[in-house]
Parts: structure tokens; C-alpha cells; sequence
């Protein structure tokens, strides 16, 4: 358990190395027996990573702030309203008192529901190692579905959310039962009155952005049709059969979802 | 390793193996109320205060909650004495074979330390990690909430 930087990048490395946030997602691995790493590197002495900080255009997260404390946050709430909308639908209090955004990102779920909240902000990863600190945006931080940019000798530090107050913040998740759910199909979005930031999980193999949607959201000006929209945010999307539900049922949440953000934007908006 | 629990005002200083988890160690020194079940972060029976917040034993390392204070239900029945919460759960029939009842108890008492008036869904929301294979849950949200009535009742006489 290092305390600080320096000892943190001494201890990484090595064949399987891993490190532990909230062991929320590893220790349920390494339970199943899915993963054995030979050694674990527990953030929990660090000193330095459990700030949330006011940058002025941007707010830090620490590695090791947890779910809870970012629902708790007043600076969060008033500047990047969008994640504590998406932090609650997270698994239960147990879970939110451990997990952290950046276990989240580096598990890169295509499910993971606080990666959308960081597509949407913007978001920059800023990741050290024994070569320095270097920073990159989340949608190219994620290579796929459990795969990032991360090599074995760096970790991320923190995560910088561009604050954005005057958008429109929508969230939907559709899961199986309300408890705890792995999310089905999720939509959520950011809209101001030129702008829509959208975003789409667990149907492409990873948080998937319709950019051509949102672009003719903002050029379309009066022409604008909602079944365009709809048909050109699906041409983001390539949703798979699995155990939870069908690649059809997942196309239509999505698409009804799509629509229902739209008309609560308008209603509200 | 050597580690420091604070269980229920109760220090203990063990040796353990950093790859131990906290569900082990807690029913290995004797607190038994701690259940496990899913073992994969599901269930919420083997669910813990840690600083006073709820986490599931069965997926936290000991060693890293070294040195804090740790409650289990133990701690907060007085003896003969039951605890608030314990008590409406009787009365509301809210145990039936009670396996999940110990998670329930101490989710529910991190709830109200926080939030002495929780509305139902605020309850609901609390208990949305803890499964019960017996109940509907209903009658368990009715427990919180007479409890939660029960304390805060004390408070003001
Ligand atoms: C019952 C249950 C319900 C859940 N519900 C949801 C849900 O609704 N939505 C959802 O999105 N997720 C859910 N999860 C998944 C999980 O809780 C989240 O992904 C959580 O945010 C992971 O954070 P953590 O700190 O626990 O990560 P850890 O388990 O500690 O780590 C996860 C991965 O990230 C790596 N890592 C962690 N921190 C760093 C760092 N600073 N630098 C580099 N690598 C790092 C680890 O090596 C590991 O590979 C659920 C999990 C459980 C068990
Ligand atoms: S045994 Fe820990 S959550 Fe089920
Ligand atoms: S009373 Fe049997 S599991 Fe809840």
C-alpha cells in the first residue's frame, strides 16, 4: 500500500500486476476466479488522490474520491450536474461508498454508467507513470470494451470534467430490474440551445457517441426532424444479442429513448 | 501482516495475509452476525459499517481497512437490549428466515444517522444492494420507517 507518487510508480509493473481502487469490479474477479493477479496495489494510503478541486473551466476528481462522496458534493452538483444524475443509478450505497469514477473508466465497461457522464463532460484523463504525466481525452482513453491507453506502469490520477451549467442534463437507464441493474441500453445527453452532447451504453462495444446526430442537431436549424435525429444517432450503435436482452429490444430502447429526450428537452428547455 | 480493527469498541490486533478479506476475519474473531452468501458483491448479508458507512465485507480487503472502526450488529443491540430497528422489524413480521436481516439492520441504521426522515423511496434507495429471498420488502421498509419515528422520538424527550 503506497503512500505517495513516488512509491506508487516504484511498486507498478510487472507481469500481473493490479491496482485496487474501490475492489469493487476486482476483488468480484478475482472471487470468480476470472483474474489472479500475483501482486495488488492498493490505493487506499495515497495521499493527494481523494480531492475534488475547482479549476476554474474544469473540475478535478481524484482517483480515490468514491461514488458517495461525488453525490455529496456541492461543487459537482452546481457545475456537472450530468454525474450525480448518473452516480445514483450506480448499484446500491454499499457499492457507492467504494467505487470510484476512475476504477469505472479503467474497467471501460460499455456499460459502465459514469463513463457516459465523462463522454459528455469532455472529460481528460490524467494518467502518470515512471515517464511522467501525460493527459487524454476519455473517447480515445478507451480503446474497447476493457481496454484502454493505460500501460502496465501507469496509473490515472485524476480526471478533469469540463463544467457545464447551462446544459440540459438527461439521463435514462433501462436494466433488468431496478436493483442493481446492469444497464440494458442507457441514453444520456446535454443540451443548450445550439448544443446536443449525447451518448449511448451497452449497445456498441464501448459508450458510443452519435456524432453525425448531433451535428445535424446543431446545422438542421429549422429543418429540424426528430425521426432524422433518430435515424442518424442509431447509425452509432451496434447492439449485440446477449443473456440480458435482444440486439432488436436494444436498437428500440435506444430509439425510444432518443425520443424522450428530445421531448423533455422541449417541454423543459 | 499486522492490522488494528476497531470492531464495536473492541481493538483487535491481528496478523493476517494482505489477500484476506474482512467477511473472514470478522466471523474468524467471532462476529458471527456477518454472512456471507453471494460472495460476489451481490446480496449485501455480509454488509459492515466502516467509518459508519455501509460496504460489503465479502469484497474489501482487511488490510485495507486497517486501523478503522468497524460496526457489525453486534454493536448495536445492548445486551438483551435490541436495537430500534431491530425491534420494528419484529413487530412489522419483517423476519422470516432473518439470514438477511443483520445487512438490513446496519444499511438501514447508516440511513438514518444520515437522514433521520427518510421518505419511503429514500428507504427503498438505502436498501436497493440488500436481498431478501423471504420478504417483499415492504414489510422491511415499514420497519425503517417506525424506526426511524422510534429515534427520533428519543431525541426529543
Ligand atoms: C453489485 C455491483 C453492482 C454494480 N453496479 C454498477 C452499475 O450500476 N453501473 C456501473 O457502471 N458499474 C457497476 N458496478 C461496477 C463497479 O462497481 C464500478 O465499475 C466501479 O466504479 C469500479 O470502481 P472501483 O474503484 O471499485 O474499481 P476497482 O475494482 O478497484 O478497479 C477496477 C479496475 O480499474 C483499475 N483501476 C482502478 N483505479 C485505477 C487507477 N487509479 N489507475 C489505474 N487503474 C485503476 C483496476 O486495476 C481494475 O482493473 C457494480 C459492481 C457490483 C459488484
Ligand atoms: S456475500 Fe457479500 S454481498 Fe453477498
Ligand atoms: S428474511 Fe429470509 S432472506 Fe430476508
Amino acid at each position: 500500500m503506497p503512500v505517495d507518487e513516488r512509491e506508487l510508480k516504484s511498486m507498478l509493473g510487472g507481469e500481473d500486476c493490479k491496482i485496487m481502487a474501490g475492489g469493487t469490479d476486482l476483488l468480484v474477479r478475482i472471487r470468480s476466479g476470472r483474474l489472479s493477479p500475483s501482486r495488488i496495489v492498493s490505493l487506499a494510503r495515497m495521499k493527494g488522490m481523494d480531492g475534488i478541486l475547482d479549476l476554474g473551466e474544469e473540475v478535478s476528481i481524484g482517483s480515490r474520491v468514491t461514488m458517495s462522496e461525488l453525490l455529496k458534493c456541492e461543487l459537482i452538483a452546481a457545475s456537472c450536474p450530468i454525474l450525480p444524475m448518473v452516480v445514483r443509478e450506480i448499484g446500491s450505497p454499499q457499492i457507492r461508498n467504494r467505487a470510484t469514477l476512475a476504477g469505472n473508466l479503467v474497467n471501460a465497461s460499455p456499460a459502465g454508467d459514469s463513463i457516459m457522464a465523462l463522454y459528455l463532460s469532455n472529460a481528460t484523463v490524467v494518467i502518470s507513470g515512471v515517464n511522467g504525466e501525460r493527459r487524454e481525452k476519455v473517447s480515445s482513453f478507451i480503446k474497447g470494451p476493457g481496454r484502454t491507453t493505460l500501460s502496465r506502469d501507469e496509473y490515472v490520477g485524476a480526471i478533469l470534467l469540463e463544467k457545464t451549467p447551462g446544459y440540459f442534463p438527461q439521463f435514462y437507464k433501462v436494466g433488468q430490474r431496478s436493483a442493481m441493474a446492469i444497464a440494458v441500453a442507457s441514453v444520456g445527453s446535454l443540451i443548450s440551445g445550439q448544443e446536443i452532447r449525447m451518448a449511448f451504453g451497452s449497445v456498441a462495444p464501448t459508450v458510443a457517441v452519435p456524432e453525425k446526430a448531433c451535428e445535424y442537431f446543431e446545422k438542421a436549424g429549422e429543418k429540424f426532424d426528430d425521426g432524422e435525429f433518430a435515424r442518424l444517432a442509431m447509425l452509432a450503435i451496434s447492439p449485440i444479442d446477449d443473456v440480458r436482452a435482444s440486439a432488436w429490444y436494444r436498437s428500440t430502447v435506444v430509439k425510444n429513448l432518443v425520443q424522450r429526450t428530445l421531448n423533455v428537452w422541449r417541454k423543459k428547455g | 501482516m499486522k492490522i488494528t480493527l476497531n470492531v464495536n469498541g473492541n481493538l483487535h490486533e491481528i496478523n493476517i495475509d494482505p489477500g484476506d478479506y474482512l467477511l473472514e476475519i470478522l466471523r474468524d474473531l467471532g462476529y458471527k452476525s456477518v454472512r456471507r452468501s453471494c460472495h460476489s458483491a451481490s446480496c449485501g448479508t455480509c454488509t459492515v459499517l466502516v467509518n459508519g458507512k455501509p460496504i460489503l465485507s465479502c469484497s474489501t480487503f482487511a488490510a485495507s481497512v486497517d486501523g478503522q472502526t468497524i460496526e457489525t450488529v453486534e454493536g448495536l443491540s445492548q445486551g438483551e437490549k435490541l436495537h430500534p430497528i431491530q425491534e420494528a422489524i419484529l413487530e412489522e413480521g419483517a423476519a422470516q428466515c432473518g439470514y438477511c436481516i443483520p445487512g438490513i439492520v446496519l444499511t438501514g441504521e447508516a440511513l438514518l444517522r444520515e437522514n433521520p426522515e427518510p421518505s419511503d423511496d429514500d428507504i427503498k434507495l438505502a436498501l436497493n444492494g440488500n436481498v431478501c429471498r423471504c420478504t417483499g420488502y415492504e414489510s422491511q421498509n415499514r420497519a425503517i420507517k417506525k424506526a426511524a419515528e422510534a429515534m427520533r422520538g428519543d431525541d426529543y424527550e
